[in-house]
């Protein structure tokens, strides 16, 4: 189980390594060009300090499709017991022993998608756990591209005049802004599929000629 | 992985419900998912099957033929997945929505593993050719609300007084309004309520709304027919109905919305070409033929049928630029006659016509009389020219002063013509014979009409001349049975319709109706007439009718393709720009027209 303490080693950075040198699309790219891979985590806390992450999904973007055959959802061994987080997420310790390590799913992760900028709902809170796992695994967090579609939506709706409820920019309140299907329930890979939803919706209401430097703007 | 809304949702979808839990899982992850905003063309020739999840896509064929519309569950793209033909379709977003997109490996593995997807896919492609007729016949019945309604609310709320009601009225420019409260439809106010439950009744304008609206108001679908809504206001005898979409009200439709919808129909152009104020008026409203030619070619419409309304038109046109020449000049110091002759007299106008009229008088043409009529037919064909009916080549229009006769002056210019024919004089003659009465003394015209028919029944030799007339000109169809082409100069090689074809076939009918003492001058209507007399064969004259209308009908269709591709209306049709079937068609109507050309020459040429 705690495997992972003891392969610190230089081998292991070269995943880290090899994602870094993917240099990340050009600020001019379209953003319709540009491969994005929606993922969100389901955590026991919300301090990645202490906190761990219990499930992981993502759903890659490819050309505004999302392509559902790249779609993954793993559960991660937790060092800690998940405790009262199962309220949450519904996931319980029994059903985590069948679950990845999470040094395995980063090495995919990393592999399969340098060069992709990330998506996330509330993003700062998964930028920080994926690199305090980076950080514990290989021993070196990369620096990742991350574009959040809560600060896009809340640029958003600012623009137009609005007083902005914190609640409205909760997912469900987004999707059914944008006349989405609603979200089945808390679930790391249903909420990236939903999230990945609204990006496409955000991206649409961007218009044609948006590049992801514009991205980027909007979502700080 | 299986994301659980894609599962859901096609576990809901015929056919896909057929599949197994472990099968649709295994399915879904052959699915591209894309978001679509109202107005995007969604790229359809690609080898995927498209699966609606929301939204609303409206698909148009190549002519931008409307073809049907896919919702939440509806497909596309099995045609070409099943017969590897594509199509030249356009998809667009009407209501932003998502689509998933299903590789064909996925597709026919699936019609591979459930015999009953496979026989919902090739029944779908069936219908859909049945749809494609379907539609074709009448798009004026499936016009749908929201094809009508602009998605615009006007409402107020039920405690804001009358005057408010009526101020936002006029503001708007609508002739009711929605009642709400807190975004709930509670009622209906129209200005008609303003003056029978207020201004009748003496209330003041501070009178709350709610104390005079209508509650719950009859409403009707957003996605409901048009036909519906007709069928709910006279059944409920309103004229209003609140819209509503999925328990929302979004705007409202009034009976002037549904008339408004129906405005390319003719009766329409024709009631604004009588409220017109002046020429220019007429021009504006002539500019709707085109589309209007566009129209009732896609619903359709018949050749001939459409040659009589597009002759209803320049009628109209006509009738109107005569009332405003009297406001003009003042009444008509005699009783008169507007006679048109040629197509618009056998109402069978195409889009390329010119003028071909005239003027019947009572009085003598001399003096202040012959100066008004100088000046009313100078009116009236400057008129039509402007309205795109141009000016006769040949000179024959009522501005010329030899065709403004009195009946007198008429009557002896036909008895010349029929006492001695000549075959030159005949050949230019001829449009004469066919003569309507456009405005003016209808008396006037049938005494003229019935002194002509009663002198070309008697005479033979005027007949035999004008048969010879009708003879001079063949049809294009070689020895072999090829087509003869031409060139006229301008355009490439093609059949002349007109010279070779139709008119050879009204030039032979007219013979038999003069001699017959037929009334009528529309072909269609001669043919008819001289079966039921018993001058032609029944069987000869379906078959020239047969004929007539198939060349009718081609070049009906060749004046809209020019009209399309923003060319010239021509004649001149190449054949190898029809079907094979057009063809084998074409050269049957040649073949008729030479058969009964030379019985036409038997009939009136034999004793001379």
């Amino acid at each position: 189980m705690f495997n992972w303490l003891f392969r610190q080693n230089t081998a292991i950075n070269a995943v880290v390594n090899r994602f870094i040198s993917q240099p990340f699309p050009a600020a001019t790219t379209l953003v319709e060009h540009s491969p994005f891979l929606v993922l969100d985590l389901e955590l026991t806390g919300l301090n990645p300090r202490k906190d761990h992450i219990v499930s992981i999904g993502w759903v890659p973007i490819h050309q505004q499709e999302i392509v559902l055959a790249q779609a993954r959802h793993y559960l991660i061994n937790s060092p800690v017991s998940v405790g009262q987080s199962a309220i949450y997420h519904g996931l319980h310790d029994r059903e985590l022993k069948s679950a990845h390590d999470i040094a395995d799913i980063l090495t995919e992760l990393l592999n399969q998608y340098a060069g992709y900028v990330f998506v996330a709902h509330h993003s700062k809170m998964d930028e920080q756990f994926l690199r305090f796992a980076c950080q514990r695994c290989f021993g070196k967090a990369p620096r990742f591209k991350f574009i959040d579609t809560m600060q896009i939506e809340w640029q958003r709706l600012l623009r137009q005049g609005k007083v902005v409820k914190h609640d409205a920019l909760k997912l469900p309140s987004c999707l059914q802004r944008h006349g989405l299907p609603p979200m089945a329930n808390h679930h790391a890979l249903e909420d990236a599929y939903s999230c990945a939803l609204l990006l496409l919706s955000q991206l649409k209401l961007g218009g044609n000629a948006m590049t992801l430097g514009d991205l980027y703007l909007l979502s700080r | 992985m299986e994301v659980a809304d894609v599962i859901h949702f096609l576990a809901q979808t015929t056919p896909f419900n057929q599949l197994s839990e472990a099968n649709l899982g295994q399915f879904s992850s052959h699915i591209n998912v894309v978001y679509c905003k109202a107005r995007d063309k969604v790229q359809v020739n690609s080898d995927r099957l498209l699966i609606v999840r929301t939204g609303i896509f409206a698909l148009y064929s190549d002519q931008q033929k409307l073809l049907t519309k896919l919702q939440a569950g509806d497909f596309y793209g099995y045609q070409q997945l099943l017969t590897r033909l594509t199509d030249n379709d356009t998809l667009r977003c009407e209501e932003d929505g998502l689509v998933y997109w299903l590789d064909a490996e996925a597709f026919h593995q699936c019609r591979y593993q459930y015999k009953n997807v496979d026989i919902f896919f090739q029944r779908l492609f069936s219908r859909r050719l049945h749809q494609y007729r379907e539609q074709q016949q009448g798009s004026r019945f499936t016009l749908k609300i929201s094809d009508v309604v602009q998605q615009r609310k006007v409402a107020i709320r039920p405690e804001q007084s009358v005057q408010d009601a009526a101020k936002l009225m006029s503001d708007h420019r609508v002739s009711s309004l929605l009642v709400e409260e807190q975004d709930k439809l509670v009622g209906i106010i129209t200005d008609r309520d303003l003056r029978n439950r207020v201004l009748a009744l003496g209330l003041p304008a501070s009178t709350q709304v709610n104390h005079v609206m209508t509650r719950q108001p009859h409403s009707i679908d957003f996605h409901a027919y048009l036909y519906e809504a007709v069928q709910q206001m006279s059944q409920h005898n309103v004229h209003h109905l609140p819209v509503m979409a999925q328990g929302i009200c979004c705007g409202m439709l009034s009976a002037t919305d549904i008339i408004r919808s129906q405005q390319d129909h003719p009766v329409y152009l024709i009631g604004e070409i009588h409220r017109q104020p002046d020429v220019d008026g007429l021009e504006r409203c002539s500019q709707q033929i085109a589309t209007l030619a566009i129209t009732l070619n896609k619903q359709q419409v018949p050749a001939h049928e459409a040659g009589h309304i597009i002759t209803t038109i320049t009628d109209a046109l006509t009738q109107r630029l005569i009332y405003l020449a009297q406001q003009k000049l003042g009444e008509a110091p005699c009783i008169f006659s507007w006679l048109a002759f040629g197509s618009q007299a056998r109402m069978d106008q195409s889009l390329n016509a010119d003028q071909d009229n005239a003027l019947l008088l009572e009085k003598e043409p001399t003096g202040a009389v012959a100066e008004y009529f100088s000046e009313l037919a100078e009116f009236v064909c400057k008129g039509l020219a402007q309205c795109g009916v141009t000016l006769c080549p040949g000179n024959i229009m009522a501005t010329n002063p030899e065709l403004r006769l009195s009946l007198k002056g008429w009557s002896g210019r036909f008895a010349r013509w029929i006492a001695t024919p000549t075959p030159e004089a005949l050949l230019k003659a001829s449009i004469f014979f066919d003569l309507r009465v456009i405005d003016g003394s209808k008396g006037l015209f049938n005494a003229l009409q019935q002194d002509i028919l009663q002198r070309t029944a008697k005479a033979p030799l005027f007949l035999y001349h004008l048969a010879q007339a009708a003879l001079q000109r063949t049809a294009p169809l070689g020895f072999f049975k090829n087509f003869i082409l031409e060139a006229d100069g301008k355009h490439k090689k093609g059949l002349d319709l007109k010279k070779r074809g139709i008119s050879l076939l009204t030039d032979l009918v007219r013979v038999y109706a003069l001699s017959a003492g037929i009334t009528e001058v529309n072909t269609r209507r001669r043919l008819q007439q001289l079966a039921e007399k018993g001058v032609i064969d029944s069987k000869d004259s379906l078959n020239i009718n047969d004929a007539f209308d198939l060349l009718a009908q081609l070049r009906w269709e060749k004046h809209q393709h020019d009209l399309q591709q923003g060319h010239d209306v021509t004649n001149l049709l190449d054949p190898m720009d029809v079907s094979g079937l057009a063809r084998h068609q074409l050269k049957d109507s040649f073949a008729v027209i030479n058969d009964a050309q030379s019985s036409l020459k038997h009939r009136f040429c034999r004793d001379m």
